[in-house]
């Protein structure tokens, strides 16, 4: 933003050395407690981490699963879930509080306080209302997603230019193309982009509702492991999580890209 | 033969903010004929904008009415309420989609205006080829308005020249009964300026080229500008809006602005010389009659009554 833009391989440079000393910084950590405890395991080194990820993939001898399949499987469930509903929700609204009146009369001012309440500290409400199945975890994620969501699509339709609209319609637009082929196309790079922003705060809704309740799943094992001061188990769960985090964000760019060049163009 | 465009008959509009009653328009009275290309000039702040929302149908004025004609015998005029196809709008900024290239923005008015969300989705195959015939008249439209190269350019990709071309063809492809242009080139430069302001003379020409053949004029336009010499240059009328009249005479607070000056201007084709001298002169006058707040004199020495010049 100040200053000129960095070339690409300058910018890649300075990336690859911020990672360098990241990791460099954690092996000397790594090394350094390991020489006064040689049996820690708060900070394990890279052969540990190495076991650690061993213990995930194998299969377990108790349960007979394998710990990684079992918990994605159940994590994604939810999280796929959460974010199907929330999303879902979340645009219905956000389009019909930001097109009626009516309705932004009836509905912005509840969504404006339920966007204010963590849905964290409402657990125990989730847990009594909806019971330790997984309708529960979908409904942290959707309770948490869908306030923030649906009100940054309410407010990207009152940002549309009035002229744009009154454009649509002595073109012709009835009310329903004017939502249909006006609205929903401005607005939905900024749609993908709100997605975007909120996979960080679903991934900590279904984290800490497993953290508490759960007998599956990321967020139990990472309690269990951590309690056990196994962080070789629990610092591969950590960096699936960010990866799982990553991929998300990318299949959201790769959508904007395909689906709006015209948002990627004016952007670039 | 109704050759009305646009009526305004008695408009006044006010803004009310608690007690206090701010009057922008006092019965403004204009008729807009059939391949007239009108330019709305004023002061900044004398409702203009209003004005011009009034005609689009936005925002309605408190009293009076505006009313759309479709140009046939014996018809019902069509009151102001709302936007709709027969009045056409280009915008000083925000004229197209951002999302559509320049020749989807053109064609888009062509696929609101024939077809609904249900033909689109239930008859996919008419659709289609509907959809070839749109892009080929969006294709030709951009032709003429010289953008044949530039067809699938997004409006973040194109300069504001291009734009307003592309929004003028936009407008155009529907054939509006009036089109509106708000301050247009307001934001171009004088090159670019002038050259959309030939084009504009291009469409003129075309009228021109109807009525010999005895054929109705194809477009009709009031263009909103506080530039005088464009005014003059593209308009066969100019129409001054201004909020410096005798109103002193019959009302003790000001009852808003009013139509002070109407008369027609010199008509300038496509390349042919500019008769400065004419405009300069016809400039001085609507500056005096429009512009300058102590003439509040009588100004009906500057109205032309077109009822009368119709009548022969």
């Amino acid at each position: 933003m100040i200053g000129k833009p960095l070339s690409p391989s300058v910018f890649f440079f300075v990336m690859v050395l911020s990672f360098s000393v990241l990791l460099g910084g954690y092996t000397y950590l790594a090394r350094e407690q390991h020489k006064i405890n040689p049996l820690d395991k708060t900070i394990p080194t890279w052969s540990q981490l190495g076991q650690g990820v061993v213990k995930i993939v194998v299969l377990d001898h108790r349960s007979g699963k394998r710990w990684i399949v079992e918990d994605s499987a159940e994590s994604g469930k939810r999280l796929f879930l959460g974010f199907f509903w929330g999303i879902l929700g979340a645009i219905l609204i956000g389009l019909l509080i930001g097109c009626f009146q009516l309705l932004e009369a009836a509905f912005a001012p509840p969504l404006a306080i339920l966007a204010k309440l963590p849905p964290t500290a409402a657990l125990a409400l989730f847990f009594v209302m909806l019971g330790t199945g997984t309708g529960m975890y979908v409904g942290i994620i959707v309770v948490g997603l869908l306030p923030a969501l649906a009100q940054s699509i309410y407010l990207s339709i009152k940002a549309i230019p009035t002229e744009l609209i009154n454009k649509a319609l002595t073109l012709g637009a009835s009310r329903t193309e004017l939502v249909w082929n006006i609205i929903i196309r401005y607005i939905f790079p900024n749609i993908l982009d709100s997605i975007r922003l909120q996979i960080g705060p679903a991934l900590v809704y279904l984290i800490a509702a497993e953290y508490a309740c759960a007998q599956i799943g990321f967020g139990y094992r990472i309690r269990l492991q951590a309690r056990l001061v196994n962080m070789d188990v629990v610092y591969p769960y950590l960096a699936l999580l960010i990866l799982f985090g990553f991929f998300m964000d990318w299949l959201l760019k790769k959508a904007q890209a395909k689906w709006c060049a015209w948002y990627v163009k004016k952007e670039n | 033969m109704n050759e009305t465009v646009l009526e305004i008959r008695s408009v006044s509009h006010f803004f009310r903010k608690g007690l206090t009653k701010n009057c922008v328009l006092h019965d403004v009275n204009l008729k807009v004929k059939e391949g007239q290309f009108v330019g709305l000039v004023g002061p900044s702040g004398c409702g203009k904008s209003v004005l011009f929302r009034g005609i689009v149908g936005t925002h309605p004025p408190k009293e009076g009415e505006i009313l759309i004609f479709s140009g046939q015998e014996n018809e019902v005029a069509q009151k102001k309420t709302k936007p709709d196809r027969n009045v056409g709008i280009v915008y000083q900024r925000y004229s197209l989609f951002p999302f559509l290239t320049a020749v989807e923005n053109v064609a888009i008015g062509l696929m609101l205006d024939q077809t609904s969300i249900p033909s689109r989705l239930f008859r996919p195959l008419g659709w289609r080829k509907l959809r070839k015939r749109h892009l080929q008249e969006a294709t030709a439209m951009l032709e003429k308005v010289k953008l044949k190269d530039h067809l699938y350019k997004y409006p973040a990709e194109m300069s504001g020249g291009m734009c307003q071309r592309v929004a003028i063809a936009q407008a155009i492809i529907l054939k509006p009964r009036i089109l509106l242009l708000d301050e247009p080139f307001g934001a171009l430069d004088e090159a670019t300026r002038t050259e959309l302001q030939d084009m504009l003379l291009t469409l003129y020409a075309e009228n021109v080229k109807a009525k010999q053949k005895n054929e109705r004029p194809p477009y009709t336009v009031l263009m909103v500008t506080h530039e005088l010499t464009e005014a003059i240059r593209v308009g066969d009328r100019v129409v001054g809006l201004s909020p410096f009249w005798n109103w002193k005479r019959d009302f003790q607070e000001f009852p808003g602005s009013t139509v002070v000056y109407d008369k027609p201007a010199p008509v300038f084709l496509p390349k042919q010389p500019v008769d400065f001298q004419a405009i300069e002169e016809q400039k001085d006058e609507i500056t005096r009659a429009t512009f300058d707040p102590n003439y509040t004199k009588n100004h009906e020495e500057f109205i032309h009554l077109w009822d009368k010049v119709s009548k022969g």
